[in-house]
């Protein structure tokens, strides 16, 4: 119905080139995230689909239709802003009509439609009241009624959470994705945030100055990373890295840390020595399981969250972070000096170009 | 520390609690007032001290006798001004000169303002700023230069104008009926681009996102003038407003002195004007006193007035 494309776009200011040709589907209803470090393109791609930007080279469409060259109001796409930009001094009625009344809708069909919206997002009471005189979260959703109540075909949020404090950032997190369960619009979000990213999108686009890294669902990225970037990038914790030589004994893979021989999974092409291997916080045990190969430690802290810890240690003078399930007893983590990688647990990369060797096959068994 | 200080505070007399408290204030922030002492001072020196003077509008003053010793008279001196038909024109002259002035010079900074705003050309910008900020650098004097010979009666710019068209020449400054047009439109030409600067800093200050917003919105650039741009600057003129209500009764003196002429005192002589001829022209200091005097509590009630206004109306005030 209404998807998104982008075919090699390109930005540049003068002779800066800020997004280097990007190629991005979304589907229709479909819900993706951009995500990326400060300063890696994201709202300038966002921007350019909205047309507040011009496209310097490439291609975008809407619903099949290219939109190069059309007026961001004719692209029938609406945009929430991370400051919200509500006018000041607009009630919050007056707000979210305001694009209704610009496309001049008439009167009785705008009050009906501000009171629909108003019902959906819990904004009732506060219709009469000016922005100034609304908590953040509350804007925030003043913020959303003004996108929803157009019904446009595409959705577009630039860091619509980032200025709320971190419980309500998780509230309205929810709020977001009943809403597009609800309402089913094509939506492209931004953010800095991985979590955000991971808990909201169907798919996510990982972006690295100006380029896009690796699209996948969350799990996708977050068991078979393509890079040490987007490796590193997606969890929390991010992923540990170790750099490496290998050994190849046998047909079998194996690793050296600190002294130790470490089975890593199968590689396509074993031949380099010199490489990175990395397990994720959450898949290294401390207990011997199948095919896990024991790597000594030295726990310098434990980090106690609850149900679970985290353990910051060091292997081969590198930080390496473990988290752990408590089952209610710490004491005995801080004495750990072993811990187990298992094999299918471990991805490889290639420590040139960081691209991975190995898919983890993790997320596969589960 | 704390707790000893506090204790103290308590055991003392509540004017005493007030002294420590002042004390400590001094010393943690002495470098506030130190700052703040020039315009104190200023204001002390040129404002508050000369006002000790003002009881000359209840005295029959005499140089000899210096401000102190002079007899009281009460409020002759008003009962005087009232009575003379000059004064109540002065007074009239001044409110029309200044209404006029309001009414058609404060709109016109801020259309430059909104104008200014919607320059993409960032080059043309900048020059035809200068171009309207420039005669507000220059001294009343020439303006006054610039406006005599542009409207004199045979060489000037006006009238030649006027011939070409086939009109016969006027010579417009000794013309009462004209003199209010002149006047106005000259303070309009020598002031407006100066000040449009606050508007502009104003607009400047309005957050981009809401005209983004407004883009996607499918809004023109004349809807977010009107829904943006103007009520994201209300406050600003609001206060550009009670200021200049403020000032009403302050005709700029240097310039009507320079353009007016016996001739055209019907409707140019204000009361800045009768002040300055009454007192020091014809030395009667005390009647000039008692006149200033009721200019600046007129200028003061309007101040208040137009504050209270502003506070009910749209919660801008200037405090
Ligand atoms: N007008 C401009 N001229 C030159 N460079 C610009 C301009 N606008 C943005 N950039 C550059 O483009 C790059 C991408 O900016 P963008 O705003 O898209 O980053 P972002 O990924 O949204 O970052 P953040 O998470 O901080 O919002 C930045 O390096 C920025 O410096
Ligand atoms: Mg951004």
């Amino acid at each position: 119905m209404s998807g998104v494309k982008l075919e090699g776009v390109v930005k540049s200011y003068k002779d800066v080139t800020v997004v280097h040709g990007i190629d991005l589907e979304v589907k229709s209803k479909e819900f993706v995230v951009l995500v990326g470090p400060s300063g890696c393109g994201k709202s300038t791609t966002l921007r350019m689909l909205a047309g507040l930007e011009e496209i310097s080279d490439g291609q975008v469409s809407i619903d099949d239709k290219v939109v190069n060259h059309i007026a961001p109001k004719d692209r029938d796409v609406a945009m929430v802003f991370q400051n919200y930009a509500l006018y000041p001094h607009l009630s919050v009625a007056e707000n979210i009509a305001f694009g209704l009344r610009i496309r001049k809708v008439p009167k009785p069909r705008i009050e009906e439609l501000v009171k629909e919206v108003a019902h959906t997002l819990e904004l009732t009471s506060l219709l009469e009241r000016r922005p100034a005189d609304l908590s953040g979260g509350q804007r925030q959703r003043v913020a959303m009624g003004r996108a929803i109540v157009r019904h446009p075909k595409v959705f577009l949020f630039d860091e619509p959470l980032s200025n709320l404090d971190a419980k309500l950032r998780t509230q309205m997190r929810a709020e977001i994705k009943q809403l597009h369960t609800k309402l089913g619009v094509t939506s492209v979000y931004v953010t800095h945030d991985q979590v955000e990213a991971m808990t909201l999108a169907d798919r996510i686009v990982v972006m690295s100055d100006g380029r896009i890294e690796q699209i996948g669902t969350p799990m996708e990225l977050f068991n078979n990373p393509i890079n040490t970037f987007v490796a590193t990038f997606i969890g929390s914790p991010p992923m540990n890295l170790i750099s490496t030589t290998i050994t190849s004994i046998d047909g079998l893979v194996y690793a050296d840390i600190s002294g130790n021989k470490c089975l890593l999974p199968q590689l396509e092409n074993p031949c380099d020595l010199e490489v990175i291997i990395g397990i994720r916080p959450e898949y290294v045990d401390i207990v011997p399981v199948d095919n896990s190969s024991a790597v000594p430690i030295h726990v310098d802290l434990v980090e106690t969250l609850g149900s679970e810890a985290l353990l910051h240690c060091r292997i081969q003078e590198s930080a390496f972070v473990v988290k752990v399930d408590t089952h209610g007893k710490v004491e005995h983590l801080k004495h750990l000096d072993t811990l187990y990688f298992r094999q299918d647990a471990i991805t490889v990369f290639d420590k040139t170009t960081g691209r991975a060797l190995s898919r983890s096959s993790v997320g596969c068994n589960a | 520390m704390e707790n000893e200080q506090s204790y103290q505070v308590i055991n003392e007399s509540p004017r005493s609690k007030k002294l420590t408290w002042l004390i400590h204030h001094f010393q943690r922030e002495w470098r506030l007032y130190i700052m703040l002492a020039p315009t104190l001072i200023w204001f002390i020196l040129f404002l508050y001290k000369p006002m000790y003077g003002l009881q000359i509008a209840f005295k029959d003053y005499s140089v000899f006798k210096g401000i102190t010793d002079s007899p009281w008279i009460g409020l002759e001196h008003f009962y005087t001004l009232f009575e003379n038909d000059q004064f109540i024109r002065a007074i009239k002259n001044t409110v029309i000169i200044s209404g006029a002035s309001l009414l058609f010079g404060f709109p016109v900074p801020i259309i430059l303002a909104l104008m200014f705003n919607e320059i993409i050309n960032p080059k043309f910008k900048k020059t035809a700023q200068t171009i309207v900020y420039l005669p507000h650098f220059i001294s009343a004097v020439i303006i006054a230069g610039i406006v005599i010979t542009a409207f004199a009666p045979s060489t000037g710019v006006v009238n030649l104008l006027l011939n070409a068209l086939g009109y016969d020449s006027v010579y417009f400054l000794t013309k009462p009926e004209w003199f209010r047009t002149i006047f106005v439109g000259t303070g309009i030409w020598q002031e407006a681009g100066f000040n449009s600067i606050v508007f502009l800093a104003s607009i400047a200050g309005v957050n981009p996102s809401l005209y983004e917003s407004a883009v996607v919105d499918g809004a023109s650039r004349w809807q977010m003038m009107w829904k943006i741009t103007l009520p994201c600057i209300m406050p600003t003129i609001l206060i550009m407003l009670i200021i200049r209500i403020g000032n009403i009764l302050e005709v700029g003196f240097e310039m009507i002195i320079m353009l007016y002429q016996p001739a055209t005192y019907a409707t140019s002589d204000v009361i800045s004007t009768f002040i300055y001829r009454q007192g020091l022209q014809a030395a009667q200091y005390d009647l000039a006193a008692a006149a200033g005097l009721f200019n600046a509590v007129i200028a003061f009630v309007l101040v208040i007035a137009a504050n209270t206004i502003s506070k009910k109306v749209s919660r801008t005030s200037l405090w």
